[in-house]
């Protein structure tokens, strides 16, 4: 592979796969923080 | 009245809505797009699309469903009256979207099946067409039923019938936890033996290598607004129903950034699977990756099988995983589209979920019948390429119009989203569903419009155009008008 198809393949890879495990975190952090609430 | 139903758990909807999304176009039309739209340059036309207009109608639809709990009919009269028209055209879109979507489901199914032994043999473009579809000659040559296709189709109907009447907790939130895990390791599995076979590098390199100048064509950019909307199940009713199930207090931005998100990072992960294949049938079969790639049914039902066939072993496994993964990624948004239809129907009917489901699998399976006739794959074109560029296109922007314009609800639904979501919408989301959207979605009826009047759609009869496509536009429109002045039953017109 190129150069340039390689800093493309991890363009997307940071932006699509990056994107979707900062928000996973934020999601399965959030719930965390309920069920907390939830028991105190 | 009977209590709406709710989903068991935010992470059951989340899966839910990604299984919508994820469908066979991630699979296998996203690759095609991005190779013939400037390969890795693509990705910044995708990028600025799934950003102002696909994540931001997905948001948009969660608020409406989420504030209104209502079907989409309901929800828009909820907007404003005499709007709810608009959600029926959005639902009966949906019920002709099912009717063919299930007969590819069952090839699907037919070819996981063939794929034990690879039965299919060498010839895969006669074994597709000539024996298990029997294409017959010219378009009005019905045929009569394959039984062949027949079969897988009636096995489809019948799990999806037992998911639907299961309802929404136990059945479809069901079927996504169990299908959709299964999905996403058999599609890391395909991508991982991809690259590692010989000559993937070069599929790839063909895949990712950017032309920069191809951004200075506007009708790549369309396609990227296209793609994305199309990609991520909005504007045919799903959304605003899936959300109508969720409880008071969820973060709704927070769930369509990973809905969409999952949706791309599945359909980028696909085209690496993919392309790595084709880099390895084109290296075995001594052309240019050029030659080999292909899209939809030819690049599933024809080029996929000559791609196991050369593997050096363990072919039917590898073939199992590709089809199996067709076949649940297909099945996780067929459940999503009928959902909407029997939501709508028990609500203007007040009837129990048993009888919806009932009469709208009982109806789409009849109409469907049609499609697994020899001609079928000719009428499921034409209904897929009117459903799709008209009747979803037309559905979406006449929501954006009616929520942005007519009723100017936009920052009432801004701060809806944000009351209850820890990630915040800013004045952008109001930009793109105000400007953005409205325009694009325009430039891409019109395009397809004069595409249509210039030449007719692959070539087919104007008589078979108007039979199948233009008429079923027709029905939509007079079936949308009459459900909304057919009087509610027990309740007000």
């Amino acid at each position: 592979m190129g150069v340039s198809a390689w800093i493309m393949f991890l363009l997307g890879a940071a932006g699509l796969w990056g994107g979707l495990a900062y928000f996973l975190w934020h999601h399965i952090k959030a719930e965390k923080q309920v069920q907390q609430e939830g028991q105190s | 009245m009977e209590q709406r139903e709710r989903w068991a758990s935010k992470a059951g909807f989340i899966l839910a809505a990604v299984g919508s999304a994820i469908g066979l176009g991630n699979i296998w039309r996203y690759p095609y797009v991005v190779y013939e739209n400037g390969g890795g340059a693509f990705l910044i036309p995708y990028f600025v699309a799934l950003l102002t207009a696909g994540i931001p109608i997905l948001l948009l639809e969660y608020v409406i469903g989420h504030k209104y709990k209502a079907s989409p009919p309901f929800g828009f009269r909820k907007i404003r009256r005499g709007a709810e028209w608009i959600g029926w055209w959005q639902v009966i879109v949906a019920f002709f979207v099912i009717t063919y979507y299930m007969a590819i489901l069952g090839w699907a199914l037919s070819y996981t099946y063939y794929s034990f032994g690879t039965q299919w043999g060498e010839d895969t473009e006669g074994f597709f067409f000539n024996h298990y579809l029997s294409i017959s000659e010219g378009f009005w040559g019905f045929g009569g039923i394959q039984w062949k296709v027949l079969i897988p189709f009636v096995i489809v109907w019948a799990v999806t019938y037992w998911i639907m009447q299961r309802g929404v907790s136990r059945g479809i939130e069901v079927a996504n936890k169990i299908l959709m895990p299964v999905l996403i390791a058999m599609m890391i599995i395909i991508t991982i033996r991809g690259v590692t076979l010989p000559g993937a590098a070069e599929g790839l390199n063909v895949l990712f290598t950017p032309d920069f100048g191809a951004l200075a064509d506007p009708k790549v950019w369309v396609q990227a607004y296209g793609h994305v909307f199309f990609s991520l199940s909005i504007a045919f009713a799903i959304m605003i129903t899936y959300s109508s199930y969720l409880p008071d207090k969820t973060d709704l931005t927070n769930s369509g950034l990973i809905a969409g998100l999952a949706n791309s990072g599945f359909e980028f992960m696909a085209a690496i699977g993919v392309f790595a294949t084709l880099g390895f049938l084109a290296a075995v079969q001594g052309v240019a990756v050029e030659e080999v790639a292909t899209a939809g049914v030819g690049l599933a039902f024809v080029v996929f099988p000559q791609v196991i066939n050369a593997f050096p072993f363990w072919n039917s496994l590898f073939g199992v995983l590709f089809f199996g993964s067709l076949l649940f990624a297909g099945f996780t948004s067929a459940i999503s589209i009928l959902e909407p239809v029997v939501a709508a129907v028990r609500e203007k009917f007040h009837l129990s979920r048993k009888s919806a489901v009932n009469w709208v699998c009982g109806f789409a399976f009849l109409v469907g019948l049609l499609y697994t006739t020899s001609g079928g794959l000719r009428y499921l074109d034409v209904v897929d390429h009117f459903t799709n560029q008209y009747g979803i296109v037309l559905g979406g922007l006449l929501e954006v119009i009616l929520v942005a314009w007519i009723a100017g609800k936009l920052g009432e639904y801004r701060e809806h989203a944000n009351r209850i979501s820890y990630v915040r919408l800013g004045g952008w989301w109001n930009i793109c569903l105000r400007w953005i959207t409205p325009v694009l979605l325009t430039c891409m009826l019109l395009m397809t419009l004069l595409n249509e009047f210039s030449k007719p759609y692959e070539d087919y009869p104007y008589s078979g155009l108007l039979a199948f496509g233009w008429s079923v536009l027709g029905i939509i429109l007079i079936g949308a008008l009459y459900f909304t002045r057919l009087r509610q039953e027990g309740g007000n017109a």
